[in-house]
């Protein structure tokens, strides 16, 4: 069992390395990213598949059947190491009722591999704290 | 405070410690050679010609096609020169230097800024506003902003990650040029960056779709000659390098058209068409001069052996590019309410 681990540990590690060093210079919004929000208790994951196309950011939230697609980002760029942003999606919630998500957040770590995006979501009535970290 | 200041401290170290061997090597180059980081002046319709000695007769392949390499049985490589700013080496219609840059360039050089604004390491550095000539988008001027204010401290070429595009003839080192008409292909050999080759396809074909385009560093080249230039057309570029050490962004939406004219023997005269709808409003064009080293031969140079500088470079947190994060659990900007 051991045996058959260790090889398959290496293999996963290798298989990482590739990720570790990957670089994205591009768009600084572009990506898949991931993470939660919501109550620490019983946190919502995110999955966020955000394009740039050269005039605006689109994508979807949580791809799948009740997918919420990207309708408008907005950039404050007064910060250069902080950029605000503001979204808004579309989506339907579990029971399959249309829903509005805004997000009011910050992006950070630009230019590093691990960039951040973390603020305040609403979706529907619910509102919480997000933070999403680029994949 | 502390971690920012290490990191200052790191970064300006390994700044310093690339440009003087940069300029190392180069002082053991020709004087032609040092020339090619200069700003470019007309010499024979375009660029800058300074030499060692008089202008030699450009030299052919024996079908009459400029040749861009090394004549058979002599030594010889190309200089290539370290340009840490594009943005200063933008050229207008006619291949001339911008007006606005020449002045900036003149101010600088009256103010005692030596080559502050076309290199130097980081120094004089103004951000996008200094560059107003760049048709920047809300988007690129930000991120240029943040890599002006934080001196490049991602710049993936000090990751020894290929340079992308046009940055490939503004790394320092040596370069050659195989033209192979038998084999329909044109090879780039380069010393530096990373020990990279380009393949240049010069068979007439056609790209392939965008499905099929593999995004690459160096995209893909297909290249023909008009008269004395080799033309080439890239495109399938990934976004995972920088123009220049200052920190220009693209995105995998731009298309590079290059060409490649040899004035005389020790002048090889490189232009860029940048279109990147992606990050800038507008298409722009690069010039320089390239000088050839008649004594030389490529060596080699390996960028990522005993790249001590990673280890050490941490991130706007203060946290480690690469390695274990020095307070597991609390990952800043991911953990909520620890910011």
């Amino acid at each position: 069992m051991k045996a058959a681990l260790v090889p398959a540990v290496v293999a996963l590690g290798a298989a990482a390395l590739p990720v570790a060093v990957h670089a994205q210079f591009g768009h600084p919004m572009k990506g898949q990213w991931s993470g939660e929000w919501g109550p620490k208790a019983k946190p919502n994951r995110l999955l966020l598949n955000l394009d740039w196309n050269g005039k605006d950011v689109t994508g979807v939230i949580n791809p799948g059947p009740n997918a919420a697609v990207v309708k408008s980002v907005v950039f404050d760029y007064a910060n250069p190491a902080s950029w605000g942003v503001k979204m808004t999606a579309e989506g339907k919630d579990a029971a399959g009722k249309p829903v509005v998500i805004t997000v009011d957040g910050k992006l950070e770590n630009i230019g590093a591999y691990l960039k951040h995006f973390h603020g305040t979501w609403i979706q529907g009535s619910e509102k919480g704290e997000f933070a999403v970290t680029r994949n | 405070m502390k971690n920012s200041l290490r990191t200052a401290l790191v970064s300006a170290t390994a700044a310093v410690v690339f440009v003087t061997t940069v300029w190392v090597i180069q002082a053991e180059q020709p004087a032609a050679a040092q020339e090619g980081g200069a700003a470019a002046a007309p010499a024979q319709g375009r660029g800058r010609g300074r030499q060692a000695g008089p202008a030699l007769p450009t030299p052919r392949l024996a079908d009459g096609t400029v040749n861009l390499g090394r004549v058979p049985g002599e030594k010889g490589t190309w200089g290539v020169p370290y340009i840490t700013n594009m943005a200063m080496r933008v050229v207008g219609p006619d291949g001339q230097l911008l007006p606005e840059i020449a002045q900036q360039q003149a101010a600088a050089r009256a103010g005692g800024a030596g080559r502050a604004g076309a290199g130097g390491g980081g120094r004089g550095r103004g951000g996008s506003k200094s560059e107003p000539w760049m048709p920047w988008m809300p988007w690129s001027a930000a991120v240029y902003d943040y890599n002006s204010i934080n001196e490049s401290k991602y710049d993936p070429e000090g990751y020894c990650l290929p340079p992308g595009g046009p940055r490939m003839m503004a790394t320092p080192y040596q370069m050659e040029i195989l033209q192979l008409p038998e084999h329909k292909r044109v090879i780039m050999i380069f010393e530096g960056a990373t020990h990279v080759w380009r393949e240049i396809y010069m068979d007439g074909r056609k790209f392939p779709s965008d499905d099929e385009l593999n995004p690459t560093y160096l995209g893909y080249s297909i290249g023909h000659y008009e008269g004395d230039a080799l033309v080439v057309e890239n495109k399938g570029f990934n976004e995972n390098s920088w123009f220049d050490y200052f920190g220009h962004p693209h995105t995998d939406k731009m298309s590079v058209v290059e060409r490649w004219t040899r004035p005389n023997k020790q002048t090889l005269h490189y232009e860029a068409t940048v279109t990147d709808p992606g990050a800038y409003t507008k298409p722009f064009t690069m010039a320089w001069d390239i000088p050839f080293n008649a004594t030389s031969e490529l060596p080699e140079y390996i960028c990522q052996e005993n790249n001590q500088y990673l280890n050490r470079l941490e991130d706007d947190f203060g946290q480690p590019i690469f390695g274990p994060r020095k307070q597991p659990g609390a990952k800043p900007g991911t953990s909520r309410g620890t910011k």
